[in-house]
């Protein structure tokens, strides 16, 4: 009879200590969305290096009594890396090392594209503070507009750190789905003869250009917008790695390793942000609803910009390409390349779509250091 | 967290969009600038192919012995490939020379594994 007793208490210990005793339908319920986001990386292939990890940690964040985040450990340690904005330069630094500036250096002019597309940031910070939301959650919300997953990881850590789960899944599965937003909104803003503009072959770029590019935008934008010094001057830093010629190693590791590495810390420690008492809730359905507007105002916004851009040049820059100004490299290049090559077979626009995707880029993350020099 | 400078959602938006135009803009003064003080770019390179250019496109008609189009080659073959450049953004003007390939099979398998995993 003793023993029985002690089978028991021993029953009852294992399952009060067990996940299943605290386990709640939000819990389920996160781990299912966790599963949906699964498939939609695994089977439909949208951005699974990212969402792959990102749905799993939300799956893990949504077992009860893992301590992931009050016990040291390897989550703790991750979480650790987000919660100080350390992954979102590192990974800067990959995205720097694959990037070639070699279009934009060459016709610096598609800056101009990069900053028109901007404007979904702040069409979306509108939008959520018509909604309700503070300022500070408006600016992280707005910044999935700039279609750029470090930066806004980067800018909701600082100003809305409760809606990073959010934040970061509406980013990243937007970006994923850019070639089914943005086509019908270039199509939409444009005509049949701009879609057709062949673009004259870009200027070769020296290697003078090259390295002094990374160097001197590094220097003249930490010091106008310190709060993204480390962001941009992780980018430039990775670019000087790949355009020096004498750091190959080290512009391989920042590009390969070094990024995979990150990689998997940042999107699982995204991931498991998203427990059930954070992500289920209203906000996240108007996150999610917000962050497509910023995509569309963001693609249209850029295309409205090339259009005056046409035609100011005397009909030699298709306006499509400004809808890579979005950032999301190279997807939103490729898409530019796609619809071109659609109205006129042969109109190659990769090359020249690259200047305002590279331009996106900083110009997302120059939007982020004003908001945060701003708002925070 | 301090106090945001406004709360008004149309200022954020004017002044946010106003600094990155600001921004890229002097980045793109910057990218100039590069490209002015460039110690190592080519100088009057252009002009000189232009030069050279011209006397070359007469060159075929002083000089009958370097024919364009080698023999054996048949008119519409030539129309095919002048299309077929065309179609990827060319001027007829950008075909030159039409000449076949050697025939060396195993050169030309070579060439083209190495080429296909582009």
């Amino acid at each position: 009879m003793e023993l029985l007793n002690a089978f028991v208490v021993s029953l009852q210990a294992v399952w009060a200590d067990s996940g299943f005793s605290a386990f709640t339908m939000g819990n389920g319920i996160m781990i299912l969305v966790g599963l949906v986001l699964l498939y939609m990386a695994i089977v439909k292939e949208f951005e699974p290096l990212l969402l792959g990890p990102i749905a799993f940690g939300c799956v893990l964040a949504n077992f009860p009594r893992t301590g992931f985040f009050t016990d040291p450990g390897l989550m703790q340690a991750i979480h650790y890396g987000i919660e100080n904005e350390i992954f979102p330069p590192l990974i800067f630094l990959g995205i720097g090392a694959m990037t070639d500036f070699g279009p934009l250096l060459a016709r610096p002019v598609t800056l101009l594209l990069g900053a028109a597309a901007q404007i979904g940031v702040f069409v979306a910070l509108v939008g959520a503070m018509l909604l309700g939301f503070t300022v500070q959650e408006a600016g992280a919300i707005g910044i999935i507009g700039g279609a750029d997953g470090p930066t806004a990881i980067y800018l909701s850590i600082q100003m809305a750190p409760h809606l990073l789960g959010a934040i970061a899944v509406a980013a990243y599965s937007y970006m994923s789905l850019v070639p089914l937003i943005q086509p019908p909104v270039m199509k939409l803003l444009t005509t049949q003869k701009e879609r057709e503009v062949a673009m004259e072959q870009l200027r070769p770029v020296t290697k003078f250009e090259r390295v002094c590019f990374p160097i001197v935008a590094a220097i003249i934008i930490s010091l106008l917008l310190p709060p993204i010094a480390s962001l941009l001057g992780c980018l430039m830093l990775g670019n000087l790695f790949r355009e020096s010629g004498v750091m190959d190693r080290l512009s391989d590791t920042a590009q390969n390793s070094l990024c995979n590495i990150v990689t998997i810390f940042l999107a699982t420690g995204t991931g498991m942000t998203m427990n059930a008492d954070d992500f289920l809730r209203t906000e996240t359905l108007l996150i999610i609803g917000l962050g497509l507007v910023a995509f569309i105002a963001g693609t249209a916004g850029g295309v409205i910009f090339g259009k005056i851009m046409c035609r100011l040049s005397g009909w030699k820059i298709n306006p499509l390409i400004g809808s890579a100004g979005v950032s999301a490299v190279p997807m939103a290049a490729r898409v530019s390349q796609v619809v071109g090559m659609k109205a006129k077979p042969g109109n190659y626009l990769l090359m020249h779509a690259m200047g305002p995707n590279v331009a996106g880029v900083i110009g997302t993350a120059v939007a982020a250091g004003t908001m945060l020099a701003m708002l925070k | 967290m301090s106090q945001p400078v406004t709360t008004n959602p149309l200022i954020i938006m004017l002044i946010n969009m106003t600094v990155v135009f600001l921004v890229l803009m002097a980045l793109g003064v910057v990218i100039n600038l590069i490209h002015i003080i460039d110690p190592t770019k080519p100088k009057a390179a252009p002009k000189e192919e232009v030069v050279e250019e011209a006397p070359a496109v007469e060159a075929p008609a002083a000089e009958p012995v370097t024919a364009p189009v080698e023999e054996g080659i048949s008119p519409e073959v030539v129309a095919v490939i002048a299309a077929a450049v065309a179609s990827m953004g060319y001027g007829a003007g950008s075909v030159r020379a039409i000449r076949p390939l050697d025939r060396d099979n195993w050169k030309n398998s070579g060439r083209n594994a190495l080429q296909s995993r582009f």
